[in-house]
């Protein structure tokens, strides 16, 4: 938070402190006796903090047969709009085929032009310049410019182009808007060579605060490839929340570039009816290889899953739910709840089932509080439950919900022992598509 | 044996997916300026430049590969890619050319609708505003997939080339003959017309455009082999459809000694010589090519435009969401089918300046290309080979003098 600190009040200081990129690319660089040594061509950058700062410059030399040399950002004199100067000698500085810096992040290559993740409007965006302000002697990342008045300026057509519109207007929108994004909501995308997957630093702290659904749409943005090496950089938790926001093609083609076991590893860590939609999707071969890599429990519980009619409660139903015995005390079940880590569906209910696993109530969270806590739970049960059969169709289910107001209803076998519980969500889904084949009906047979 | 069987068919299946973006670019490719040309040159040089097409088809395989691999394994438009390596500069620079030569091409493709109205008998000032409203209305209210559709359908319309060929009962013991013999004719109008012929073949739209369709379509590195193969097909029927409208000239009109300007005079032409089956195909052929580029080229030019500029791209979105691309694309429709509606227009200008415009930008998008798939950092260890890359930089090198030769013909004619 330093950083912060420092930038705003820098910025208050002097708004004059601050340059774009564009304006020091391909700027001549002289050495410590006033001789040209050759021009920037880039900037390799440290992203170790949220405005990641200047460490290296990358010189460029000669055409056709072109020369780099890579120097210390403390070996620079002077550094401004019209050109560089070194402290050190000519002879100092080494020219060579290829700057070899895979590893680091530099500026021209990896985000002046390219696609980048806006974290904050949640939107891939290009890169049209990128906007530096010199902090003690070094330089630091602060705004990506993204403006049509940005591309003009890379153009070389800045000035004209203002002289041309304030021609017309004088306070026109086009010359006071800035476009700038702060880097802090940056998240750059290149792909690192070697690991195949994306330098992610600092900035993907901010992916987690995306909701999942729009975190989803940023990644159908992306191309595949970037995709790939998205996903692959992320943590399980984030995968597993984008993964459940993806279309079936694009979960699909995500699967086929990683190995079973990640694929696997992901399949745990989404609710039991996201893994069984998805399961039922591929080819018979590759659910049962997918199946068999699993821990017997889980794969035991997504094959009888996969068993179910899609359309039927027992197709829609997940099995992460909250039940315990009845004998178990209020203060317990509290407790557990607060120490147990649940998977993306949301907990609404608590079932309270005997020691066979029969269904007996149901109860909330309102309920749990107000009630004594040395009381059994049994005394904190709703009136009645009411819960759907296995077979039970959504037309059914939709009814049921509405007409108790449930967020989620309970499902049970032909023994009423309790199997899963099917959440508002998932019915939404479900008669929404419904409605949505049921509109274009209508409307196709009101146009013949 | 029933496994391979099965296997045959799953590769098939396969195939079908990832088929597309190759047979549709290259198809386009016999657009209303390309069947003018090849008009001309079965009227005026009979079968002897048939030879020609090999190695056309080559040199359209090896350029055309290079973009679809390129797609495969980046994931990236031509004009992305352009943008990311070499900078927004030249990227500007290109896209205006390229914004011309397309927009000058688009002209053409709607003059060809024009005079195909003509022989069907149908007013200009009605076929030529419905195709323009036909041909925005199927990308604005469509989606990739059902583009594809549509335009694949177009990829078999070309067959009435085919047929109206065989209605003009040619000697095909000579059309062989003349297809794998190379015969020189050395005079100016020769090799003018060998220039013409080549030259249309390979235009700088077509880079953009299939790389950007493979890209859309997501193909899979481990089906790139099947991408590779839609290209080799494209290459084959565009060209077997070229020899086809050259074949039904020759044996017709270069008989008879008849000179032709255009395509439209060539199926008048046709006519009282093949009868009037064989002058409704060649006419009908005419307005399918004409309306299917009129479609591809302001979608392929909106393309390229909003990857290289940063802006919102695609089929698939709403026109709030990608303002850019729609207003381009609607732009070059509405110029390009209101400068033919006007009277008195003079076609000979509009197809010298989109030659002369192809003509500046090919070499540069074809080094460009090159540079690109030699790169490893993007292409890993999917560049080009040793041998392969002598023979892209030899084709390319052809090309490029090609265009170059076809820019000065077209001013000295």
């Amino acid at each position: 938070m330093v950083n912060q600190d420092k930038l705003d009040i820098a910025q208050e200081k002097a708004k004059h402190m601050f340059i774009y990129f564009s304006q020091l690319m391909d700027k001549p660089v002289f050495d410590k006796n006033g001789e040209w040594v050759g021009k920037l061509y880039d900037i390799i950058i440290q992203p170790t903090e949220v405005y990641p700062q200047s460490s290296h410059l990358v010189l460029r030399k000669g055409f056709p047969n072109r020369k780099y040399a890579v120097v210390k950002w403390l070996d620079i004199q002077e550094i401004d709009n019209k050109d560089i100067r070194f402290k050190l000698d000519k002879s100092e500085i080494r020219f060579e085929e290829i700057h070899n810096n895979k590893q680091e992040l530099t500026l021209r290559r990896d985000i002046l032009d390219q696609q980048v993740v806006d974290v904050y409007n949640h939107k891939v965006i290009r890169v049209n310049d990128i906007h530096l302000l010199f902090v003690d002697h070094s330089l630091m990342v602060a705004h990506v410019d993204i403006s049509t008045r940005g591309l003009i300026r890379r153009l070389r057509f800045e000035k004209a182009v203002d002289f041309l519109v304030s021609l017309f207007n004088r306070n026109a929108k086009y010359l006071k808007e800035e476009h700038l994004i702060s880097w802090k909501h940056i998240q750059p995308l290149s792909v690192n060579p070697v690991s195949m997957a994306i330098k992610i630093d600092v900035a993907q702290k901010h992916l987690h605060n995306i909701p999942a659904a729009d975190l989803g749409e940023i990644f159908l943005d992306l191309n595949a490839k970037d995709q790939i090496a998205l996903f692959k950089s992320l943590d399980i938790t984030t995968k597993a929340r984008i993964f459940t926001h993806i279309d079936f093609k694009t979960q699909k083609s995500l699967i086929e570039e990683l190995n079973t076991n990640e694929v696997v590893e992901i399949l745990n860590n989404i609710p039991s009816d996201e893994a069984t939609d998805f399961l039922e999707g591929l080819p018979r071969d590759t659910t049962h290889e997918i199946l068999s890599s699993m821990e017997s429990k889980q794969s035991k519980k997504l094959s009888q899953l996969l068993g179910y009619s899609s359309d039927s409660a027992g197709g829609l139903m997940t099995t992460e739910y909250i039940a315990f015995p009845k004998d178990t005390t209020v203060e317990a079940v509290l407790k557990q709840i607060k120490d147990r880590t649940f998977k993306v569906e949301p907990a609404q209910f608590i079932y309270i089932v005997d020691e066979n696993s029969h269904l007996i109530g149901s109860t909330n969270f309102r309920h749990l509080i107000l009630a004594n806590p040395q009381d059994s739970i049994q005394n904190a049960v709703f009136r009645k439950t009411y819960s759907v059969r296995l077979d039970s169709s959504v037309k059914e289910l939709a009814y049921l919900m509405e007409k108790y107001k449930y967020y989620s209803i309970p499902v049970v076998d032909a023994n009423n022992v309790l199997q899963g519980i099917i959440t508002v969500d998932d019915i939404l889904s479900q008669v929404i598509a419904i409605a949505w084949r049921r509109l274009k009906k209508i409307k196709i047979l009101a146009k013949q | 044996m029933k496994k391979e069987i099965r296997k045959f068919w799953r590769n098939t299946l396969i195939f079908l997916a990832v088929m597309g973006p190759g047979i549709i670019t290259a198809n386009v490719d016999n657009d209303a300026g390309g069947i003018t040309t090849y008009s001309v040159a079965g009227a005026h040089f009979g079968y002897s430049l048939i030879w020609s097409f090999i190695p056309i088809i080559v040199a359209l395989v090896i350029i055309q590969e290079m973009c679809s691999r390129m797609a495969v394994v980046t994931g990236k438009g031509l004009a992305d890619l352009i943008r990311e390596e070499f900078g927004v500069r030249v990227t500007f620079y290109a896209m205006v050319v390229l914004i011309f030569s397309n927009l000058f091409n688009t002209i053409s493709e709607f003059a060809g609708i024009a005079a195909s109205a003509e022989l069907f008998g149908i007013s200009k000032y009605v076929l030529v505003p419905l195709c323009a409203i036909f041909v925005w209305w199927l990308i604005v209210k469509g989606t990739y997939k059902s583009v594809e559709k549509v335009f694949l359908v177009a990829c078999l319309f070309y067959l009435s080339y085919v047929f109206s060929g065989f209605l003009s009962k040619p000697d095909w013991n000579e059309v062989v003959k003349s297809s794998v013999k190379p015969v020189f004719q050395f005079n100016k109008a020769y090799l003018f017309m060998l220039i013409g012929v080549i030259g249309t073949t390979i235009a700088p739209w077509m880079q953009f455009y299939q790389q950007s369709s493979v890209v859309e379509k997501k193909i899979k590195l481990k089906n790139y082999k099947y991408s590779r193969l839609d290209v080799i097909i494209g290459a084959f029927v565009v060209n077997i459809i070229a020899i086809f409208i050259v074949v039904v000239c020759a044996n017709t009109l270069f008989k008879q000694g008849i000179r032709i300007e255009t395509a439209k005079e060539a199926a008048l032409a046709l006519k009282p010589l093949a009868g009037k089956y064989c002058f409704y195909l060649f006419a009908f052929g005419l307005l399918n090519a004409s309306v299917f580029s009129a479609c591809i080229l302001p979608l392929s030019t909106a393309y390229s435009v909003c990857e290289g500029m940063g802006w919102e791209v695609g089929v698939n979105r709403r026109f709030r969401e990608a303002p850019q691309f729609y207003a381009l694309y609607t732009t070059i429709i509405i110029i390009g089918a209101s400068i033919i509606l006007l009277p008195n227009v003079k076609l000979i200008p509009i197809m010298l300046i989109s030659q002369a415009s192809n003509g500046i930008l090919l070499p540069f998008v074809l080094i460009f290309m090159l540079l690109l798939v030699n790169n490893k950092r993007l292409m890993g260890e999917y560049t080009n080979s040793g041998i392969y890359n002598i023979l892209t930089v030899i084709t390319i090198m052809g090309m490029i003098g090609l265009s170059i030769g076809l820019f000065f013909t077209s001013f000295i004619h």
